[in-house]
Order: structure tokens, then sequence, then C-alpha cells
């Protein structure tokens, strides 16, 4: 019990990273939260359900086009809603909720209420360590979600794009006057932002299956991970996202499994008594 | 538009809406009552978004918690429902201000993500504390008097909705609205010249949780079925489309926009469930390109002379 | 005694060091020019004196009293008020509110008759009052720096506190604003802190120069010392 729950809360947690990530990025940079966070998650699952399943297109293949799809939908969805709010967060916040409403139903209209689902990469389980069988899918699931992050990780210590949107998120006008188009800028945040959002999707919809309402739980987790962490923290997504994946998995196991969720909020709760800046979080000037 | 003229129409619409029922059978008047709560949800909610800038996306939470208390007190404990309202209001604004106290201080952002957090957790505790709520199933409750009456609550839901808006009026045009409206336009000047920033946020979010607990306490037993349905993202996106759409930042904007969604929603039914469909895509629309909504639509078009000669001044 | 004193101010953001050991005071009843290079860290000093946020170490006592930390509403209320080098009215109020809304928390208890004609009086004294029922967003920059001091004025401060509120204007206009800037003292018996980028106009008000370089102060003194002064020359050539 101790052991599967530990591991179970590995793979949320390396889930739950991902998906904090492209929230983190957004808020870090544009100081935007998107409400429609789980719906793009959601919408990443059924492309990648259609593609592979009922198009037949190989499933590497099909997941790297859900998530470039909801790349661009992204950079569409900061051009038509979000580019014209700046300055004025309050609107960010009621777009992006009417969004995740609107797409939720757009699900339920095309796909139906039922549960739907891309098929595995691999089949069978692994005996791990010799204490339990575990699925190989989770098991796939949990590298391809730690290798996306570290990739992302390099991007951002590294490369001459990270440094721009660490610069960004730093200090926006310091970076503006050195030259950064901070407008295009937000664009490619927001879009990437939805990309990693897809990314947490393909990989989970083969062992979560997608409905049209599933995605507010998988956002509202990656909230309570982003203010755990600390609002723009990238370091912080991967700790928030391992604490919360482990609590929610233990608290299931060890006190009760209806209250999954609850366990998160309770988290948030106490974050925001004790150390409201989040864990890796600066202090707001 | 002067005092005298405000209070003559009032009462006008006031009368008018005292005799609209009486001609209408039993659904046109559930089709009102509906309204009614909605007026009321939409009103408060302009409250927190309209005057002082903050987005709840708990305020269907809020409507719950005022419901379940009342229900569940009169289920388990035979209390009054009349009672039960009042306690249920008392709890939902005692929820208003921990969440308020505990998120404000670190900005708007943060009470968006825990209101929406919190609804979700309520919904949560409420289907797996089947026992007390009954889960999905609803937790049937007494109603507000001893013989149905639907034209008795349609009165009831009336004086309520009447006694809200006559209080937010009051609030927005004392000092307190005064203080709400330049909160909502630059926090920090206003905290520059002496507004207590955080104390007002909280206090409107406290007012709002209250009045929406009000309106889902007299709901529940209106419909005699309280389920998870009341406190569900679905009735709060309602509420914000119809500020949204009606005109968020207005006292009129949301009563409109609750009349005239409510109403419209009962014809888009006949077709199917696509109302919040068509709803979201209007709000979308009216949120991105029209942010004071109908009345501020009909209002600039009103006002166009004017807004001319001041634009004259500006060069 | 002074009115206000700073006492080894610092202020940090991230790495940067925006203020080292600030030490400054403020007499009462005086005119006091803050002046430095662009990047010297004068509107943080502001920033940090009035409330905004809490400076990284140092004290900072107000008419007796430390008020360190305290937030920029708090220290309003003990009577220092101030204006913003980017002007921040409440846009979608009309002019007369947006100094209503300053009488309000400094009269709570009055009507609003009382408050109507007091925030009236304070608009005609910057010469707005013909503007009082348009939207603050409908000014222009001049006017919107007049309504700011308009609405600190309303909340009856001891110590004013402007940031850059010469931008913009002409020498004639130059001419008048400090003129007026000297009646605040002259004829309301405030105290001024003023920040400024227009040397002259400085030199003309001010009965003590405080100079800020690289968030140090550089020297204080009188106008007629300042302009002598071979490091304040320095690193104004510097920039």
């Amino acid at each position: 019990m101790f052991a599967i729950s530990l591991m179970n809360g590995l793979v949320m947690g390396v889930i739950y990273a991902l998906a904090a990530l492209g929230v983190s990025l957004v808020v870090g940079i544009m100081n935007v939260v998107n409400f429609a966070h789980g719906e793009l998650y959601i919408l990443a699952g059924y492309f990648s359900y259609l593609f592979a399943s009922a198009l037949g297109v190989n499933f590497v293949l099909a997941m790297v086009i859900a998530v470039g799809l909801v790349f661009f939908l992204g950079l569409l969805i900061e051009y038509l809603l979000i580019r014209p709010t700046y300055g004025n967060d309050m609107y960010s916040l009621i777009l992006t909720f009417i969004l995740s409403i609107v797409l939720q139903n757009a699900y339920l209209l095309i796909f139906g209420p039922y549960p739907n689902k891309p098929p595995l990469w691999v089949q069978g389980a692994t005996d791990v360590f010799g204490l339990f069988l575990y699925g190989n899918q989770r098991l796939a699931a949990l590298a391809a979600g730690a290798a996306l992050i570290a990739v992302i990780f390099v991007i951002i210590k590294k490369t001459w794009f990270g440094r721009i949107i660490r610069a960004a998120s730093q200090d926006r006008e310091m970076a503006e006057l050195n030259g950064v188009n901070t407008t295009r800028l937000n664009m490619l945040s927001f879009g990437l932002g939805c990309a990693l959002a897809a990314a947490a999707g393909v990989i989970l919809a083969p062992v979560f299956p997608v409905t049209p309402t599933a995605g507010v739980p998988v956002a509202l987790t990656a909230f309570v991970v982003v203010v755990l962490g600390g609002m723009g923290s990238l370091w912080g997504c991967v700790v928030g996202g391992l604490t919360l994946g482990l609590v929610e998995n233990f608290g299931a196991a060890f006190i009760s499994s209806g209250y999954k969720n609850v366990f998160g909020f309770m988290i948030l709760i106490l974050v925001l008594l004790v150390r409201p800046s989040g864990l890796f979080g600066r202090a707001k000037i | 538009m002067t005092g005298k003229r405000l209070g003559f129409i009032s009462a006008l619409i006031l009368a008018g809406m005292c005799i609209l029922p009486l001609g209408l059978g039993i659904y046109p008047q559930h089709v009102l009552i509906v309204s009614l709560f909605y007026v009321m949800m939409a009103s408060s909610w302009n409250l927190l978004a309209g005057y002082t800038g903050q987005v709840s996306f708990g305020h269907a939470a809020m409507a719950g918690i005022g419901a379940y208390t009342s229900g569940i007190l009169a289920v388990k404990a035979g209390i009054d429902p009349w009672i039960g309202v009042c306690a249920g209001t008392a709890i939902a604004a005692l929820l208003g201000l921990g969440l308020g106290a505990l998120c404000l201080k670190m900005g708007g952002i943060y009470l968006s993500l825990t209101t929406l957090a919190f609804s979700q957790i309520l919904h949560i505790v409420i289907v797996n504390e089947y026992d007390v709520t009954r889960g999905t199933m609803g937790l049937q409750v007494p109603g507000l008097m001893a013989e149905y009456s639907k034209i008795t609550y349609y009165y009831i839901m009336l004086a309520a909705a009447v006694l809200t808006l006559a209080i937010l009026y009051r609030m927005i045009h004392s000092n307190l609205g005064l203080n709400f409206r330049a909160v909502q336009n630059d926090e920090v000047a206003a905290k520059s010249i002496g507004v207590k920033v955080l104390q007002v946020r909280v206090l409107a979010f406290t007012v709002a949780s209250a009045m929406a607990g009000f309106a889902g306490g007299l709901y529940g037993h209106y419909l005699l079925l309280i389920t998870p349905e009341i406190p569900s993202l679905d009735l709060q996106f309602n509420v914000l489309a119809m500020t949204v759409i009606g005109g968020m930042g207005s006292f009129i904007g949301p009563v409109i926009g609750a009349f005239a969604l409510n109403i419209l929603a009962e014809k888009i039914r006949d077709y199917g469930e696509y109302h919040v469909l068509v709803f979201g895509l209007v709000a979308l629309v009216v949120a991105r390109f029209a942010p004071n909504g109908l009345l501020g639509i009909w209002r600039r078009f009103r006002t166009r002379p004017h807004a001319r000669s001041s634009n004259r001044l500006q060069d | 005694m002074a009115l206000l004193e700073g006492r080894k101010i610092c202020k940090a953001f991230g790495g940067v060091q925006a203020l080292r050991q600030v030490d400054f005071v403020v007499e009462p009843g005086t005119i006091v020019g803050l002046i430095g290079p662009n990047g010297a860290g004068k509107t943080t000093l502001f920033n940090a004196v009035a409330g905004t946020f809490r400076p990284t170490s140092g004290k900072i006592i107000f008419d007796g009293a430390d008020i360190t930390g305290l937030p920029a509403n708090a220290v309003c209320r003990r009577g220092m008020a101030r204006t913003f080098q980017v002007t921040r009215p409440f846009a979608a109020m009309t002019c007369l509110e947006n100094v209503m809304v300053a009488a309000i928390n400094r009269h709570p208890e009055k009507p609003r008759s009382f408050i109507e004609s007091f925030a009236h009086e304070k608009l005609s004294f910057v010469g707005l009052d013909e503007m009082e029922g348009f939207e603050a967003r409908h000014l222009n920059v001049i006017q919107k720096k007049r309504l700011e001091m308009a609405r600190a004025l309303a909340t009856e401060p001891k110590l004013l506190m402007l940031d850059e509120v010469l931008g913009g204007l002409n020498t004639q206009e130059i001419g008048q604003a400090v003129e007026f800037i000297r009646s605040l003292r002259d004829r309301l018996g405030l105290t001024v802190l003023w920040i400024e980028h227009v040397m002259g106009a400085i030199m003309k008000a001010a009965e003590q120069v405080i100079v800020l370089d690289q968030g140090q102060v550089l020297m204080a003194g009188t106008a007629a010392e300042v302009v002598t002064d071979q490091r304040v020359v320095q690193a104004y050539l510097g920039e």
C-alpha cells in the first residue's frame, strides 16, 4: 500500500508539475492566469484520441500533432482574447473562465459525455523491485513527463530564448527597454504554456481517459501547485507538483479516497496562511 | 437622472412587477422566480467584479452554502426554514470573511484561484457526505410556508430581490461605494490617499457572499430539492454571463442581464441544452468588445454628443 | 525637531541594491528638493518613505513616530501625501469623485454636502473646478498632475511629496508652477519634499537640496552649495 501510493504519487506529481509549468510560465511573464488551461489539456487528449484511434495515425505522431495544434490555438487565444486586456488582469480572468466553460460545452456537443481514450503506448506491467506490479503505461508516462520537464529546464536555463523569458519575468519594463519585443514574447509564452498543458494531456490521456469536464480538477491542481511553489517559479512547480502528487495519493490511500482532491485545497489554505508567496516565491514588490 | 424621477420610475417598475405574475400560468411564474434569484446573484457578484475589481468564482458555492445550511438544519434539526435562511446567510458571510482575509492580501488572482478551488471542494464534500446531503440525489427540504403557493413564493423572492438591490444601492452611493470604485480604478493610488484597501476588499467580498447565501437559502426552499446543481460551475457561469452581458459595473445591468438570459435560456431549451454554449460565446464577444455590456452599448449610443464634447476638451 | 527623518534606509530588489544607507532630514516648513541622475533611487526612496513597500532595513521617523513598514494608507492618515511620477488618477471616476475619495477618508464622519464642497474647494485651488464633472481619463497629462495634487491636498497633509510635477510644462508654466508650490508652503504651511529634473525650478524654490546618486546620498545642502559642488557636477556629467 505504501509503495504503490508512493509510485502513484510520483507519476501524478510529475504530471502535475508539467501542467503547472505551463501555468507558471504564463503567470511569470504575463501575470495572466489561464483558467482554460485544463480544457486545453483535455483538448490535446481528444486530438490524440482522434488521430490515433479514429484515423489510425501512429500514436507518437498523433501526440506531436495534438500538441502542435494546441500550441497554435494558444497563439490564437492570446491574439484574440488576452492581448487586448493587458493592464486589466480582471478581464483576462473573466475571459479565460468563459472560454473554459465554452470549451467544456463544445466538447460535450462534439464528443459526448463518454470517456475517450487514445491507445496505450505499451502493454503489460512490470514488477517494481519485487514489491508490486505496476502498469507499463504509467511507467512510460512517468518517464515521458520527467524527460519533458528536463528539456524545459534546459531550454529555460541554457538557451537564448530562456534568457529572455527569465529576464521578462524578473522585470518586464527592463526587458522592454533592452529591446525585447514583449508583444511577441507574450504570444509565444502563452502558446508555450498551452502546449505544456497539451503535453501533460497526451501523456496522461491513455491512463486517465478524457471527458468534457475532466480538465477542471487538473487545472485546479495545477493552480494549487503554482501557488504552493510560488507564482512564476519553475523549481517551485517541480517541488510543488511532487509534493501534491504524494500528499494526494497517500491521503487517498490512508485517509479517504473520496477526498483525494480536498487535500490539495488544504495545502493551498496552509500555504496562504503560513507563506503566501509560496515555497520558492519572490515577495511581491 | 434626478432622485425624484429615479424614485418614481423604481416605484412604477415595482408596481409592474407586483401585478406581472397575476395573469400568468404556473410555468411563467416559475421562470420569473428563478429570474429573481439570478437578479440577486448577479447584482451581488457585480459588487465584486463591477465595483471593486475582484473576480470570485465561488459565488454559486456561497449560494450552495446558504441552501445546504438551511436545508440541513431544517431536515436534521427541524429548524424553521426562515431561521435556517438567516443561519445560511451568516455562514456564507463568515466563509466570505475567512476566504477574503486569507487571500486578498496577495491580490486579485489569488481570490479567483482560491474561490474556484473552494467551489470544487464544496462539490466534492457534498457528493461524499451522502448521509447528510443526499449527494447528487438531492436533499428534500420543507417549503417556506405550510401550503405551497407559487404566487406567494414569487412575492417572497421579489421582496428579497428588492431588499438586496436596496442595500446594494445604498452601499454604492455611500462613502463605501466611492472607496470601492477607487480600489477598482487604482489600488496603489487609493492606498496613497488613505483608503484601507484590504479592509474594503474583504468587506465587499463578505457582503457579496452573505447576499449569495441569502439568495441560495431562499432558492433551496423554493425548489424543495437541494442538489449540487446550486453550487456548480454552471450556475457560477450563468451569474457571470448575466453580469458581463447585462453590464458590469452598472447598477441595473446585472438585473437586465439576469432576466434576459434566464428567459432566453428557457426558449433555447426547447431546442436542446445549448444555452450555456450560446451564452458563453456571446459573453466572450461582449467581454472582449464591449466591456460595459449591453447597458454600456446603449449608454454610449445615447450620450455620443456629450462624449464628443469631452473629447474635444482633452485636446 | 525634523518632520521627516530617514535613518540608514536600504532597499534591495532581488540582487540589485537600489538604496544604500540613505540618511536624510526634512525640517518642518521647508521646501526640500530631491535630485539625482536617472536611476539614482529617488522614486524608490519616495516609495519606501510613503509605505508603498517596506525598506529592506533602516528607519523612517515621521512627525515624531516610527512609521517604518506601515502600509501607505496608514502613512497617509498620519499626514503624508504624495503624487506619482506617472499619474494614477481614478480614470473612470469624475474629478470631483477623485478628490472626494481622499476627503471621505480624512473626514469619514462628515456629511456628503461637506465632502462635496471640501473637494470642490481643493479642485478650484489647483484650477480644475471647471472639469469637476468630467471623468479623469478625459484629462491631459498636466491636468492629471493637478488632479493628483488636489487629491493629495484633500488628505490635509503636513508633508506633501511631489514626484516630477513639471514634466511637459513650458518655461512660463514652470514659473507659475514654482509659484504655486511656494504658495503651498506660504499659504497652507505645508512642508514639501520634491523630486524634480528641472534643476532651475528646484534652485529657485528649494531651501534644501538632497542629491542622490547610485542609491546613496551624494550630498545635502542649500541650492547654492549643491550647484557648485564638484561631486554633483560630476555625477550629472557622468550620466
